[in-house]
């Protein structure tokens, strides 16, 4: 079986299931490939439901306690799924008024990361949501599954948060490092960014072969026929990405995400989670 | 990874663990005591079994939101200790049981539970039910009417009180009116302050007071294996039961090591042997119980409890825990597979007969078990046995027989096989196909050899076709069920 290299949006419940929606459309029409709208259910056998204290058994207790269980299962999956169907449509039906050939919904249950990492084979792009269903409860900046799927897959992956404006100037932060690099050689092939300009920028601790390898990069993104604006501003990367992104007008970043271990992360902090935090841009997580 | 899955072993259903557990523990004492009273010690080493025992699973053990504690299972088979060698030999054999279970939790001995069928975890579970019932029996003899009034009315409040309100568990009314009523009407009958000894402080680190020689091993070491082999048992059919019920998985490996910490501490804590709950485990994960921490809170709970109104508990009438402990029975037995004995296969159904009677015969689940066990494996071999068919027809104008051997060759079908030859025929030669049989053992090959030998005497010469493919299946020799192709070889002739 050949993959189907698709894009793989992840959407809930949730407003921002929109924008995802957006997002993920205008990928799929650039690259020209088949978009495909993933639900997953959540179950929760660790979730009890109990309104039943009485701590009485009678006869055939077992049998009664597991027919109702799983009636109560039954129903609620059913309901989950007919729900999620019309939701799914919706967005279908949102992707094809904006002119996107191949459009396909799946539902699954399970764990997102579990779940996305059986599918990635055929994945080409992800697009996901930085916030999702849990946003106005939690009041989190960015969503609880965001870096845990990030770490556990190994596809490039557009994360989104309110609003879609079609991209138009991309920035790639460049550090040079391993990954960035892959990043800037499938940029240059990819026809995602074909013909937008691209402004490429590397900040950080100055190190002496940093020209050299800015240098790189514009040359191979300018021979693969891009407009490259390249800088190299020294200092601390996050807050000169964040505001060159202003300055630039920069509708898009490309970055490196999560090279460090979880455990570092724990400690001192991600730089990663921290511009996805404070940047509104769609942001392309390389991995 | 870790992070996450003890965040959802513990935290993912606080509030319905917490009240699902404080319902557990309520009924877990009047069990605790009723155990111990069949043992044959203080209700206080059972209650401090119970405690230790699920405080400790909780952490410990491989199946969430499952309950261990002291239990019937295990209490039957101390008996005769306690009786000859008195409570620190049982101590004593409570570790030496928790070092067993932590051996077969290390040898992978979990995952043999597939030889225990279907019809032998019934008869198991049948047979508890009964054991724990007949228990109560010594309650409701001899005594006045009072006593019958006061159990049959504990019943009618346990079985009747869910109808009004679900919200506080029946059980613990029973136990409050029955106790409510017996002090106001001054009525003189068994009360648990009675049987014995109630905690009145927390459990203390205790080495269990037996000489350290090869006697006492030899006293307690038959006792231990039992009590591990039942404790295993018994929690492994309810980790099976709340896997079911949960729709989710348990480590079973880690449940026999978790049942192995459990009671070596428990030993260690003045404290009788225990083991996973049925019933217990069943009221759990009714009451919304699911995570580790419903463990947790029984354990804990029940020993807040105790020691703090012991004076209360020990006014108790023991007509409030028959009842319970009735009630347990009745939650544990297994009625659908009264009404299955006419629709099931014979076989089945006397496997789960001769489980119950042995047990209850023995007063040992470990005995009953063993002979489901053997039954169980003599009635497929038999089944299997039947699978043999010889077929032939002469070739060669006469001067040749075939004999086409298909199915199964083994000690239960030798005799079979041997018969399906006609050895008075007058015939040059014969030839026996056995390409399309299985040859499982020794006696299979034996098998063939007699026949050949009989047909020599006949002055037939014999050719045989095909017996390296049928022994392949001597698996033991050449254990082609572990080689690439081994199905091939199994299936395919």
């Amino acid at each position: 079986m050949t993959p189907e290299n698709k894009v793989l949006a992840c959407v809930d419940q949730s407003h921002f299931a929109d924008y995802v929606a957006d997002y993920a459309a205008w990928a799929a029409r650039r690259m020209d490939a088949p978009l495909e709208f993933l639900h997953v259910i959540d179950r929760h056998p660790e979730q009890g439901s109990g309104d039943d204290h009485s701590g009485a058994i009678g006869i055939d207790a077992q049998e009664n306690l597991l027919k109702k269980l799983s009636a109560e299962d039954e129903a609620h999956t059913e309901s989950a799924r007919e729900q999620g169907r019309i939701f799914l449509n919706r967005l279908r039906e949102r992707a094809i008024a904006s002119s996107t050939a191949t459009v396909d919904v799946r539902q699954r249950h399970g764990e997102l990361e579990e779940t996305l990492a059986e599918q990635e084979a055929d994945v080409r792009l992800l697009v996901l949501g930085r916030r999702g269903e849990s946003a106005a409860l939690t009041h989190r900046d960015l969503g609880r599954n965001v870096e845990r799927v990030v770490r556990a897959l190994h596809k490039p992956i557009l994360t989104v948060t309110e609003g879609f404006t079609e991209p138009e100037r991309v920035m790639i932060a460049f550090d040079g490092g391993s990954v960035t690099r892959r990043g800037v050689e499938m940029v240059a092939v990819s026809p995602l960014f074909r013909g937008l300009p691209i402004y490429l920028l590397m900040s950080g601790k100055p190190s002496h072969d940093a020209p050299k390898q800015l240098e790189w990069a514009r040359t191979t993104l300018q021979s693969a026929g891009f407009t490259v604006t390249a800088d190299l501003i020294p200092g601390d990367a996050e807050s000169i990405i964040a505001s060159t992104i202003k300055a630039q007008a920069i509708d898009l970043l490309v970055m490196g995400a999560f090279s460090h271990s979880p455990l570092r992360s724990l400690l001192f902090g991600s730089k990663t989670a921290e511009l996805l935090r404070s940047s509104t841009i769609p942001t392309l997580l390389l991995r | 990874m870790m992070m996450k899955s003890l965040r959802q072993d513990w935290l993912s259903n606080v509030r319905n663990d917490l009240l699902a557990g404080l319902v557990v523990a309520l009924a877990l004492i009047p069990e605790a005591i009723a155990f111990s009273i069949i043992a044959g010690v203080d209700p206080k080493v059972g209650l401090y079994a119970s405690f230790s025992i699920a405080t400790i699973i909780a952490f410990a053990g491989g199946r969430p939101g499952m309950i261990s504690a002291a239990t019937g299972a295990m209490a039957l088979v101390m008996v005769m200790l306690v009786k000859e060698h008195g409570l620190q030999y049982l101590l004593a054999a409570t570790v030496l049981t928790g070092v067993l279970q932590i051996l077969a939790g290390w040898l992978k001995l979990g995952a043999q539970m597939r030889f225990v069928s279907r019809s032998v975890i019934t008869g198991f579970v049948n047979a508890l039910a009964i054991l724990i019932f007949m228990a109560q029996l010594p309650e409701l003899t001899d005594v006045t009417w009072h006593v019958y009034a006061m159990t049959a009315a504990g019943l009618g409040i346990i079985y009747g009180f869910p109808y009004i309100t679900r919200a506080v568990p029946s059980p613990l009314i029973a136990i409050v009116v029955l106790t409510a009523v017996a002090i106001f009407l001054g009525l003189d009958i068994r009360t648990v302050g009675d049987m014995g000894e109630l905690p009145d402080s927390l459990p203390v680190f205790l080495l269990p007071d037996v000489p350290l020689t090869f006697e006492t091993l030899k006293i307690i070491f038959p006792v231990s294996a039992t009590l591990a082999v039942v404790g295993l048992l018994e929690s492994m059919m309810t980790a099976a039961i709340v896997d079911d019920l949960t729709d989710s998985s348990s480590n079973k490996n880690r449940e026999c090591v978790g049942q192995g910490v459990a009671n070596i501490a428990t030993g260690f804590l003045g404290g009788m042997a225990g083991c996973a709950m049925i019933g217990q485990s069943v009221i759990n994960v009714k009451s919304g119980g699911r995570g580790r921490l419903s463990t947790l809170v029984a354990g804990v709970f029940l020993l807040l409890m105790v020691v703090f109104v012991g004076d209360w508990v020990a006014r108790i009438p023991m007509a409030a825990l028959v009842a319970v402990m009735i009630m347990v029975s009745i939650g544990t037995f297994n009625w659908a597979s009264i009404r299955n004995l006419r629709e099931h296969p014979k076989s089945s159904s006397i496997v789960m007969l001769a489980t119950v009677l042995v047990t209850v015969g023995t007063h040992d689940l470990a005995n009953g078990v063993l002979v489901g066990v053997l039954l169980s494996g003599f009635f497929f071999a038999h089944k299997v046995g039947r699978i043999l068919r010889v077929s032939s027809q002469t070739e060669d104008q006469g001067r040749v027989r075939t004999y086409n051997v298909t199915g199964q060759v083994f000690f239960a079908s030798s005799e079979r096989f041997i018969n399906a030859f006609d050895y008075k025929e007058v015939i040059e030669k014969v030839r026996i196909d056995v390409s399309r049989a299985h040859f499982w053992d020794i006696t299979a090959v034996s098998a063939l050899d007699k026949v050949v030998i009989k047909f020599r005497r006949e002055a037939t010469a014999v050719e045989v076709i095909g017996l390296n493919q049928a022994s392949a299946t001597m698996v033991d020799r050449f254990a082609v069920h572990d080689k690439d192709g081994g199905d091939d070889i199994m299936m395919g002739h």
